[in-house]
């Protein structure tokens, strides 16, 4: 206690209810199984510095420094910067035919697909988790039911229809389609946890700011809203995780122009084996995989709390 | 609050009202079925999306008059999981009834042919069952894994200590990746002969060593690969749980000197039981769906097709739209009937603690 | 021997001290109430016995053993805590079982145990539901089962009673101190109602601040205050305290400029020998007589509100100084509003404080 926890709490490290504390012992035990843990990703980060004769040499080479002599150069490789930069500018060759990566248009295809169905499944699903919240009606549960389950269906069982539908109607390929069937994707998921939620909020508050003579929409924005923010941060990473790396949609129902990275760097890899430029694309994952990291980095807490929410109540 | 204020009485069936629901349903019903028969697809899918439209705006209206704003929170949630959820599933339902292929113009009325060839052919049964059997493999060892390591990687972070939220962002990366680059790059590491694990299994027996060339091999690589991607989430859900436990219970059990296994299966397990559940569902349904890491890793060679992959490849590659289509509503009803089992076990569960 | 000793017990949290240099001695059967506003580390004294807080500095000795080291669960001590802290998913039944678990005794006999709790508890038909299924005042009897269903070396209770309703506070108070007599084991109860303390302990120790100011019998407590704090937080209507000036003192009589107002008062010897003439003078509000004319023995004040008590009415009134004071008078005295009061307080329900708040006693 005292001194040291004082620091560590000024760091950020708070304390969280309802946890034992426990010492340096665990951090170092957590670590290396931590570390261990992420490993396959580390790989990746250090692969994307690496040129392709590198990434395809045995031993692998794993070490971008020497160590000052302390590791023998069979294992270390010199760090290059030559992925990153190709991977907005470079012509790479697939199956014989030179195409401009071009992964710039594929990285605010992915940024802007996901980002737009996510906040909108946002907007339209707290909407709706308000509504089913304190507006209930008869057989309330029924139709919440039937929005769940149509989280838990496979999407496959879907998808020759929208495919489909998407070729009758011209969405195929473009943007409105695919923001459409990820808002609609997200959105079960996102009614269910919010519910869960408002359903936590004491309603006195909400009551008395209505005798007070505030409109519902007002109640909506000023009490109730302010209170869920870690729902909403929670709903919107888990949403945003599972939207930005989403593929099977978006292999089938994006075009050339509406491409996700996912889908980009699938058909990238095509060739497989020592055909696939490995550096490049572990850059690309890699500099894929930022975003997420730090949204998810920054909303931890709220991620916690959110999974939390509604799940266990007694 | 709620009350719906009869301001507005309530239009008889055939009243010709924008508030009456019921008659747009009807309307909406029986055109859209005469549509669907009469004309091509294309003029059908409009006219049904318009009869859609039309029955939406009579539910608005109605809720407007009415004020109940109940239903129109409600609506654009509504409106868009039947443009995109609902509205497809009745399609395909449909679909599965008639011989057609995305690539041919023409369409007939089979009844239920397409069921019963998927389910009773004597060449394609077979295949379709051996998928399916493929598919619950994947499904228990999965699910299996992930329970496990994410439960134990939950413990190890249920205590508060000194880095813990750097440590715990770390451990949650996986999750975060793209299925295609934890595919391509779980290709890499198996790789006979540049791969990670050939070369540290060489530096033991001196031969490159081949994951992927018998089924085993194949499977382990599969749901090493899939396991270490989702415990973390199984890790998050179970970590909500233990966190949730609140402290003056480990107090009164310090008191009350219970320890060990009785503490937790008294106390910390009943506020993770749901979420473990929770946990197996959700990565039950997904394991069921799985077909990404299949077809990055092994293109469904080796006695690792799944049902999931081979539907696409029918319904995408083949263009065998309403076969494909009957192995959807197949696949609905398995997982339906796993749902409802999940459901029963759960609530008889919370009903008998 | 079950007894509780602490000795210059003190908890620090960074720079913020929560228990101060407590000393406390708790014998065989003597229930002792630690009482005091929110905040002031009572409650951080009673899980520093129970060895949930880990002490900073001083001692904890339980039974005789020096226990500053040793974990809850090796200290061998029953609690009831404040939100009852019962085990969700378990039954009444096995949350009263749950402490027996560790004496390692046959099935029938815990049963046998917990059924003799359950029947002094009155629990019997309730004891296959769940905690989330039985009323507030049932949940608060398991939680004293739970903790009575074994032979700890003492007792301690958290607010126990805090969360019932008036009328169940009343009747647990007596229940919980008719089977703390029959165990004859050290207690501690903290609480913050003070007719709580009042009627279930043999002793009270009132904190603030992390500080005991007095230990003492309800009576001692009551009518012996050690110091200004003490006077005004025992009893209900609070005690009256005004600043006053002791001008000088003669025969055993103070005379004090009461706000304004030259009094004087019966006083012991020991408020001669002050060396500070500021002073507070306590008096409660059962101990005015109503004279009919003024004199410089009694109070002049106007009263300003009536509150009907009952038997009894509160009177507020305000002094020539413009202090408010509350005088409790019969329920004959039909006092009214403006009405000029006479108030001759009662030499022996005076209490003098120093400058420094401490009781002028012999």
């Amino acid at each position: 206690m005292s001194k040291a926890t004082s620091i560590w709490e000024k760091l950020g490290f708070r304390k969280a209810s309802g946890v034992s504390e426990a010492g340096w012992g665990q951090t170092l035990f957590a670590g290396i199984i931590s570390l261990i843990y992420f490993l396959p990703v580390l790989l990746i980060i250090i692969t994307s510095f690496k040129l392709q004769t590198e990434a395809l040499s045995i031993p692998p080479k794993f070490m971008p420094t020497n160590l000052f002599g302390l590791i023998p150069d069979a294992y270390v490789f010199s760090p290059t910067l030559e992925n990153y930069t190709s991977v907005f500018s470079r012509a790479m060759t697939s199956g014989g035919v030179a195409e401009n990566t071009g992964f710039d248009r594929y990285f605010f295809n992915s940024i802007m697909i996901a980002s737009v169905s996510v906040l909108l499944a946002l907007v339209i699903g707290t909407l709706a988790a308000f509504g089913f919240s304190r507006y209930p009606l008869k057989g309330n549960d029924t139709y919440l039911f039937v929005i769940l389950t149509t989280r838990m269906l496979p999407a496959i069982v879907v998808i020759i229809p929208i495919i489909l539908m998407f070729r009758v109607t011209g969405l195929s390929g473009s943007y409105l389609g695919i923001i459409m069937l990820y808002t609609a994707f997200n959105l079960p998921f996102t009614i269910w946890m919010m519910k869960s939620f408002f359903d936590e909020l004491s309603l006195d508050v909400e009551d008395a700011a209505r005798l007070d003579g505030s409109s519902g929409l007002k109640v909506f924005f000023k009490i109730c809203l302010p209170q869920v923010l870690a729902g909403l941060a929670a709903t919107f990473v888990f949403g945003l995780i599972l939207t930005w790396n989403e593929f099977l949609f978006a292999l089938l129902l994006t075009g050339i122009d509406t491409r996700t990275v996912p889908v980009a760097m699938s058909q990238a890899v095509a060739g497989g084996g020592i055909g696939v430029l490995w550096g490049l694309l572990a850059a690309i994952e890699t500099l894929f995989l930022i975003p997420v990291f730090f949204v998810t980095f920054f909303l931890q807490d709220h991620l916690l709390r959110g999974v939390t929410f509604g799940t266990v109540k007694r | 609050m709620s009350a719906i204020t009869p301001t507005t009485p309530v239009p008889g069936l055939f009243e010709i009202q924008a508030h009456n629901w019921k008659l747009a349903i009807l309307v909406g019903l029986i055109v859209s079925v005469l549509s669907m028969f009469a004309l091509p697809p294309e003029a059908a899918f409009w006219i049904t999306g318009a009869m859609a439209a039309m029955v939406a705006a009579a539910f608005v209206v109605n809720a407007y008059r009415r004020h109940y704003y109940g239903g129109l929170l409600v609506a654009p949630a509504i409106a868009v999981l039947f443009v995109m959820n609902i509205f497809p599933l009745l399609w395909s339902l449909g679909l599965s009834f008639f011989a057609y292929q995305s690539n041919q113009q023409t369409i007939r009325f089979v009844g239920l042919t397409n069921y019963t060839k998927v389910l009773t052919d004597s060449l394609k049964a077979p295949e379709n069952w051996a998928n399916l059997t493929n598919t619950a493999m994947f499904v228990v060892l999965t699910v299996t894994a992930q329970m496990i390591v994410g439960f134990l990687l939950a413990l190890m972070f249920a205590k508060q200590f000194p880095l813990r939220k750097y440590l715990l962002i770390l451990v949650l990366t996986p999750m975060m990746l793209s299925v295609v680059a934890a595919g391509v790059f779980f290709s890499y590491y198996y790789d006979p002969t540049f791969g990670l694990l050939s070369y540290f299994i060489r530096l033991f027996t001196g031969e490159q060593f081949i994951l992927m060339d018998n089924k085993a091999g194949a499977v382990a690589g599969i749901v090493f690969a899939d396991a270490w991607m989702w415990s973390p989430f199984v890790m998050l859900l179970v970590l909500a749980g233990l966190v949730s436990v609140p402290k003056y219970l480990y107090e009164a059990a310090a008191i009350d000197r219970v320890s060990g296994w009785r503490r937790f299966w008294s106390i910390t397990f009943p506020y993770i039981r749901g979420l473990l559940m929770l946990a197996l569902l959700f990565r039950t349904i997904e394991a069921f769906k799985m077909a990404d890491l299949v077809i990055l890793l092994t293109k469904g060679g080796n006695g690792t097709m799944t049902i999931s992959y081979h539907l696409i490849r029918i319904a995408n590659e083949q263009n065998k739209t309403s076969e494909g289509a009957a192995i959807s509503y197949v696949m609905l009803f398995i997982v339906i009937v796993l749902t409802n089992l999940y459901l029963y076990i759960a609530n008889r569960r919370t009903e008998g603690a | 021997m079950s007894t509780i000793e602490l000795k210059q017990a003190t908890k620090k949290y960074g720079d913020f001290v929560a228990a101060r240099d407590v000393d406390l001695s708790v014998k065989k059967g003597e229930v002792v109430c630690l009482l005091g506003p929110s905040g002031c580390g009572k409650t951080t004294t009673l899980r520093m016995i129970a060895g949930l807080e880990r002490i900073t500095s001083g001692e904890v000795i339980v039974a005789g053993q020096r226990m500053n080291d040793l974990p809850p669960e090796k200290r061998d001590i029953a609690m009831v805590f404040q939100f009852y802290a019962l085990y969700p998913a378990l039954t009444v039944g096995e949350n009263i079982a749950m402490p027996l678990h560790h004496e390692k005794i046959s099935a029938t006999e815990m049963k046998s145990r917990v059924d003799k709790v359950a029947e002094i508890l009155h629990l019997g038909s309730v004891l296959n539901r769940l905690p989330g299924q039985v009323s507030e005042g049932e949940k608060q009897r398991v939680a004293v089962a739970r903790a009575i269903v074994r032979d700890p070396n003492c007792f301690l209770f958290d607010e126990p009673l805090s969360r019932l309703d008036v009328e169940l506070r009343h009747s647990m108070r007596g229940q919980i101190k008719q089977v703390l007599a029959n165990l004859s084991k050290a207690t501690v109860i903290v609480t913050h109602d003070q007719l709580e303390a009042l009627t279930m302990a043999d002793r009270i120790a009132i904190m603030k601040d992390g500080i005991i100011e007095q230990v003492g019998t309800p009576h001692e407590v009551f009518a012996k205050p050690a110091n200004v704090f003490v006077g005004s937080f025992i009893g209900t209507p609070q005690m009256n305290l005004v600043e006053a000036k002791l001008s000088k003192f003669e025969k055993g009589k103070a005379s004090i400029n009461f706000n304004g107002q030259d009094i004087e008062i019966t006083t012991n010897e020991r408020v001669g020998k002050l060396n500070s003439p500021k002073i507070t003078i306590g008096i409660r509000p059962r101990a005015f007589t109503a004279e009919s004319k003024a004199s410089n023995e009694n109070i002049q004040a106007v009263a300003e509100l009536i509150e009907p008590m009952g038997a009894e009415t509160l009177v507020h009134a305000r002094t020539k100084g413009g202090n408010d004071i509350r005088v409790v008078v019969p329920r004959e005295n039909r006092v009214k509003v403006g009405e000029a009061l006479h108030l001759r307080p009662d030499p022996a329900q005076t209490h003098v404080f120093g400058e420094n708040g401490k009781a002028v006693r012999l």
